[in-house]
């Protein structure tokens, strides 16, 4: 339980970076005059993070589906963790709650760093 | 225990579960299918466009004992010789337009009379007597260069002209020098001259170019993650439908939560 959710969270960082070099991918190809340097740079980052967003968001899925089954949490509240995976900014709020309501249903992970193995 | 009403999975909530979980596996699936044909759009594109590059002189792309050069498949090469008009040969079974018919093929000596020589689709014609005299003299040719066709099937009359495919074994029979293992296909639309195709309709290549591996990957990548998130679903939609049932029987509800 404490290895998928350390897993989780960092899943849910990479996501969350991600979505935010996205949105800053699509703001400069979308935002900015065709043809640029600035223009060129979001178009090419837009297509790579994408492409990298997709399958780490693939990943994230499979643990997000795990650690809902172990903690026994309500598909709604999958799919809302499944969501924030897709919007930015929201996937960093999501994860906070998952991480209090995880600590408060089990204790024993509160605190990871002062408890070791 | 509830009443025997309706079942439990067709109650009208559960039956929006169920749409919901088809529209999200249809639309999934879609998107993969789109993706999919993405890629192969643009590598038949690309493929297409190997066949747009700059042409290159046959001695640039093989020698006349080399073996077929894989990556030149499609590629326009120039050549000048010498017609070898008495070794003229029609491959029967070529299509165009869906319409059957022959390739009328001469050989080109590269260089002198005697030289190792160039096959050359001319072009294509409803029949043998519609194909015209082969060429004679000088020409220099522009074409695209084509592996010979290698299936096996043997040329079950060696007497007549006539040839099942373009195998370099079958037509070797019919010349007196040797052949490149290749042959080239008259691209209508490049400077020719004396290309012999005057009276021929143009003939369709018969393999073009391969795409490079990483063409398009980025489609094909996307396919299968549209796929995998359509089974996702799916496999949401399963394990609801085992707890909901199993909620409905509420007596059984300790062992289902077991697995994972």
């Amino acid at each position: 339980m404490r290895k998928l959710f350390t897993v989780y969270r960092v899943l849910a960082l990479v996501v969350g970076l991600l979505l935010l070099a996205l949105t800053l991918g699509m703001v400069l190809k979308y935002g900015l005059a065709e043809g640029g340097d600035l223009q060129v740079f979001g178009d090419e980052l837009t297509a790579v993070v994408a492409l990298i967003h997709g399958w780490v968001y693939v990943v994230y899925v499979v643990v997000a589906f795990l650690l809902s089954r172990r903690a026994g949490w309500s598909l709604q509240f999958l799919v809302v963790m499944l969501l924030a995976g897709l919007v930015p900014v929201l996937i960093f709020w999501v994860e906070h709650n998952v991480a209090s309501r995880l600590r408060t249903e089990h204790p024993e992970l509160r605190d990871p760093d002062r408890v070791t193995g | 225990m509830t009443a025997p009403r309706l079942p439990r999975l067709l109650r009208p909530a559960a039956l929006g579960v169920h749409l919901l979980a088809a529209v999200l596996v249809a639309i999934a699936g879609w998107l993969g299918f789109w993706q999919l044909e993405a890629w192969q759009a643009q590598r038949a594109a690309e493929a297409s466009d190997l066949t747009r590059t700059e042409a290159v002189a046959l001695v640039d792309a093989m020698g006349p004992d080399d073996p077929f050069p894989g990556d030149r498949v499609g590629q326009p090469v120039t050549v000048q010789g010498t017609w070898v008009p008495g070794g003229s040969v029609y491959v029967e079974g070529r299509e165009h337009d869906g319409e059957p018919g022959f390739w009328a093929v001469t050989p080109l000596a590269v260089g002198g009379p005697d030289a190792a020589a160039l096959l050359v689709v001319r072009g294509w014609a409803p029949t043998v007597a519609d194909a015209g005299e082969p060429p004679t003299g000088q020409a220099a040719v522009t074409g695209w260069l084509q592996p010979p066709d290698g299936t096996g099937q043997r040329d079950e009359d060696p007497g007549d002209d006539v040839l099942p495919q373009l195998r370099i074994a079958d037509a070797i029979q019919h010349v007196d020098q040797d052949l490149y293992g290749a042959y080239a296909v008259v691209d209508p639309e490049a400077a020719q001259s004396n290309a012999g195709s005057d009276t021929l309709v143009p003939a369709d290549l018969a393999e073009l170019p391969k795409a490079s591996r990483f063409t398009a990957l980025r489609n094909f990548l996307y396919a299968i993650e549209w796929w995998f998130f359509g089974a996702f679903a799916a496999f949401i939609w399963w394990r609801w439908v085992r707890d909901d049932s199993a909620l409905g029987s509420a007596s059984v509800e300790d062992e289902v939560d077991s697995v994972v």
